[in-house]
């Protein structure tokens, strides 16, 4: 959970179980809490701010629906919430596949976006784990594994970037999964 | 590799956001059925999420939560009561001789929180496309008022309203028939009560000059999508 969260993640479940009993005022505060980072995660992934918003009210709609699907027991709850602003978008994006130019400047925000594990322990309290696993990967790697997830390229999308085959691509991709897994548990 | 292994490899690619969208959407449709893929998705969830611990927040302009709870009121579990009245409306309409293209919609909203206006919207749609109608209705003082979106007048055609809900009876109960501008009787709805307006069906229904000879809709009824007022002409814009 990120440093700039004043609301805790314990805040989050709370609010999530009142929606779930379809609590108005909960789903305001639930709002205003996680808007920010759900609005963050889709911009990043969509890159145009009125889609973004189109995609955002889905999941807040989505969310209202299925509060009564959290388990806290299974899912941290923004794990949660920005999982179903990801999926809205990633669905999105596949159905109005926008065509990827070969775009340095998404490289580059990456790059000075992404802490390495080593400057995060300097700056933070606690290492995140996540990305100590990644930066272990090959480069080329943790690159495709970034741009997948934070700005939702797709096979294709990395298989022209990185000039390799698509069944190259997949086949690197698990592999990296299977390790991230692997150091995850590690 | 075991074939939960490979399960654990799609639900893995799947939270990545690279399957491709065929199998994305095979995937989220298998999930409903099957828990186990859930809980693999969920795990993976997990590993990954906290890459956006990143992500730069964006703050969400003023009018978007507004949108939300607007949304929302189309929402509530009286509106889905609703489509299973529209629905039951269309059944008993459907043995009806089939006119001509008959358009129907809801209104009725849960009274909405302290600044709601007691103003409701339906939007009558042909064919789940273009709207065809809006028809508003003012809680307060009743006063209806149809401006046609689409629709466009027919000769030897009269577009005429109907409402219907449980304590009218079975049968859909004609509003009024509007005129060639499509006018209509801004009072008409004055001898019903807000609470019944507010869980009634509207239809919309094409008939004979003058108005269905019968007293009941000639023709099946389709389909409706409710607004509040005010969220109207921002919504059909982006359409």
């Amino acid at each position: 959970m990120p440093s700039e969260y004043s609301t805790s993640t314990s805040d989050v479940s709370a609010m999530i179980f009142r929606v779930a009993k379809a609590d108005r005022s909960a789903f305001a505060g639930l709002y205003q809490a996680t808007a920010p980072k759900l609005l963050g995660v889709v911009m990043r992934i969509l890159n145009n701010r009125a889609w973004a918003d189109e995609v955002i009210q889905d999941a807040y709609l989505k969310i209202w629906q299925k509060a009564g699907q959290f388990d806290a027991h299974k899912s941290s709850p923004i794990t949660w919430l920005v999982s179903i602003a990801r999926n809205s978008a990633i669905d999105e994006l596949r159905k109005h596949p926008v065509g990827r130019t070969t775009n340095d400047h998404e490289l580059d925000q990456m790059a000075g976006q992404q802490p390495t594990a080593q400057e995060q322990a300097e700056d933070q309290q606690t290492v995140n784990q996540l990305n100590h696993c990644i930066d272990q990967l090959e480069k080329e790697r943790q690159d495709m594994v970034r741009l997948a997830y934070l700005n939702g390229w797709s096979r294709d999308d990395l298989a022209s970037q990185f000039g390799q085959p698509i069944n190259t691509v997949k086949t690197w991709l698990r592999r990296a999964l299977q390790d991230i897994k692997g150091c995850l548990e590690s | 590799m075991t074939e939960r292994d490979d399960l654990d490899m799609q639900a893995a690619e799947y939270v990545l956001g690279t399957l491709p969208a065929d199998e994305r959407n095979a995937l989220q449709a298998r999930r409903e059925q099957d828990p186990t893929l859930d809980a693999l998705i969920l795990e993976w969830e997990e590993r990954l999420s906290d890459m956006t611990d990143d992500v730069e927040l964006v703050e969400p302009g003023s009018e978007l939560f507004e949108k939300i709870e607007r949304a929302l009121g189309r929402d509530d579990s009286n509106v889905i009561a609703l489509r299973s009245q529209l629905n039951r409306w269309r059944w008993s309409t459907a043995l009806a001789s089939a006119a001509a293209l008959v358009l129907v919609a809801v209104l009725t909203f849960q009274p909405q929180p302290a600044t709601a206006p007691e103003s409701f919207v339906a939007v009558f749609q042909h064919d789940d496309q273009q709207p065809a109608f809006l028809l508003t209705v003012n809680l307060e003082d009743r006063q209806l008022n149809i401006r046609p979106v689409t629709a466009e007048a027919k000769p030897d055609k009269s577009y005429q309203l109907w409402i219907k809900a449980d304590e009218l009876g079975p049968k859909p109960r004609s509003v009024g028939v509007m005129g060639d501008q499509f006018e209509i009787d801004r009072a008409a709805l004055q001898e019903y009560d807000p609470a019944l307006l507010r869980t009634a069906t509207f239809g919309i229904s094409v008939e004979p000059p003058g108005g269905s000879p019968t007293g009941q809709p000639t023709g099946p009824a389709i389909h409706g999508y409710l607004y509040p007022a005010g969220d109207v002409s921002g919504d059909s814009d982006s359409e």
